[in-house]
């Protein structure tokens, strides 16, 4: 009995759902070594997700922060970083008959210009299950 | 240094604020207890439940339906297992394993839902389980997204999707049985007559206990017994009663005044005993599986540390 006390490993689980996303964490398992963790992990989160590649990963291996630390605090503000702290453009376009522009926009028209074929085969349709 | 007060109030704030508390955070020693207590019986309920389904799974009346209820009841384990994953992180402090959260079943340690003693009888029971028990245990776990507990919240979300699957397979069979034959449309009628009790029960008593007070301090659980009892009867009934099905209750109705449905208690005393002692039709009969699984896989468990320990 004593010999099964924390013996098995926890590994947390990553699913790379296409290859345009990122691994995603999904969750954890306990297995007995990382090959029978890989097909813990596929019949605990693949019965019916597609994936195109998946991680486990020894809990022990992680490095994480505090849920409880200040790691994140922003002492300032930062939306000169982002898109909202430059609402100002929308309105100066203006004053030259121009409409504001976003990245969207191109990306969209970029697109349009492309294969429609390959167009589908980078965005395969996702579940809706998430 | 926080005292214990300061620290105990820091907790309850971040509660109030609407925060997730997390496995590697700080909580009080009843925040832990109560749920382990919550989810290991969610756990361990999942995997009992998959048992009344797997009985069926020989005898599923086509291919399709055997395909469909073998996937569900790999999902129910699934959910176990998730559940267990859970329960293990918070036990760990206490020294608790997944070995002994599934050997606490068979020492008759941890509780599981009462339906899940009964007996599932006939083709028109199975369905009826995927239909109105899966609909009950979904009312429940919809509610509980708002957990405060963030890995169970996470767990659940994943579980209701999958759930959202089980709602259809369960629908299907009945809506099958409910436009079949009359023998068809009667044996639907039994499996009402024979689970209705057993539903109303599965929500748990009408007061709110000392326990259940206490996850709602901690918002562990957002709605008492009785308000989800509410909930899911505002969904049933209109839908049974559009089957032609008649519900075995003389007084059940909604009352306008008070704005809530009027029902007659369960035999809260046989399904509670059949909960606390494992006295129900086939309470001992699964449990009795469930020990033999794990006991007879032991050695595998064993050996698989073993190769292990050998290759370091």
């Amino acid at each position: 009995m004593a010999e099964n006390k924390k013996d098995f490993d926890i590994f947390e689980v990553f699913v790379q759902e296409t290859h345009l996303d990122s691994h995603i964490h999904v969750g954890s398992l306990v297995a007995a070594s990382p090959d029978l963790a890989m097909q813990m992990a596929r019949e605990n989160f693949l019965r019916r997700d597609q994936a195109v590649n998946l991680w486990v990963v020894s809990r022990s291996q992680i490095t994480a922060t505090s849920y409880e630390s200040p790691f994140f605090s922003r002492e300032m503000d930062k939306t000169y970083r982002e898109v909202s702290g430059y609402t100002e453009n929308g309105r100066l376009w203006r004053m030259f008959k121009e409409k504001d522009m976003d990245i969207e926009e191109i990306v969209a028209h970029v697109r349009e210009q492309s294969n429609p074929v390959a167009q589908e085969e980078e965005k395969p349709e996702r579940r809706e299950s998430r | 240094m926080l005292t214990e007060e300061a620290r105990f109030q820091a907790f309850m704030d971040r509660i109030n604020r609407g925060e997730k508390i997390e496995a590697t955070d700080w909580m009080p020693e009843e925040y832990r207890l109560l749920l382990i207590k919550l989810i290991h019986m969610h756990g361990v309920s999942e995997i009992m439940g998959a048992y009344p389904e797997k009985e069926w799974v020989p005898k599923a009346p086509t291919l399709k339906r055997k395909l469909a209820i073998m996937a569900k009841v790999q999902d129910e384990v699934g959910h176990g297992q998730l559940l267990l994953r859970v329960v293990e992180d918070l036990a760990a402090p206490l020294n608790k394993t997944r070995e002994d959260l599934i050997e606490d079943i068979y020492k008759n340690k941890v509780k599981f839902h009462n339906v899940f003693h009964m007996e599932a009888r006939s083709w028109a029971d199975a369905g009826l389980i995927g239909w109105l028990v899966d609909g009950a245990a979904i009312t429940i776990q919809a509610s509980l997204l708002q957990s405060s507990y963030g890995p169970y919240a996470r767990v659940l979300k994943r579980v209701c999707a999958e759930e959202s699957f089980h709602m259809k397979h369960g629908e299907s069979i009945i809506l099958a049985l409910a436009t079949g034959t009359p023998e068809q449309r009667k044996m639907l009628q039994e499996a009402l007559d024979y689970w209705w009790e057993s539903l109303l029960f599965f929500f748990g008593p009408r007061e709110i206990t000392p326990a259940v007070d206490r996850m709602l301090y901690y918002r562990i659980r957002v709605l008492t017994n009785e308000e989800l009892r509410q909930k899911y009867l505002d969904k049933y009934v209109p839908r049974i009663q559009s089957l032609g099905i008649k519900i075995p209750d003389p007084q059940l109705r909604f009352d306008r005044e008070k704005n809530c449905w009027v029902y007659t208690d369960p035999d809260w005393d046989r399904f509670s005993r059949m909960v606390h002692f494992n006295e129900g039709p086939k309470s001992r009969e699964r449990v009795e599986m469930r020990r033999q699984a794990h006991e007879d896989q032991r050695w595998v468990r064993e050996a698989l540390l073993r190769a292990r320990k050998q290759a370091v």
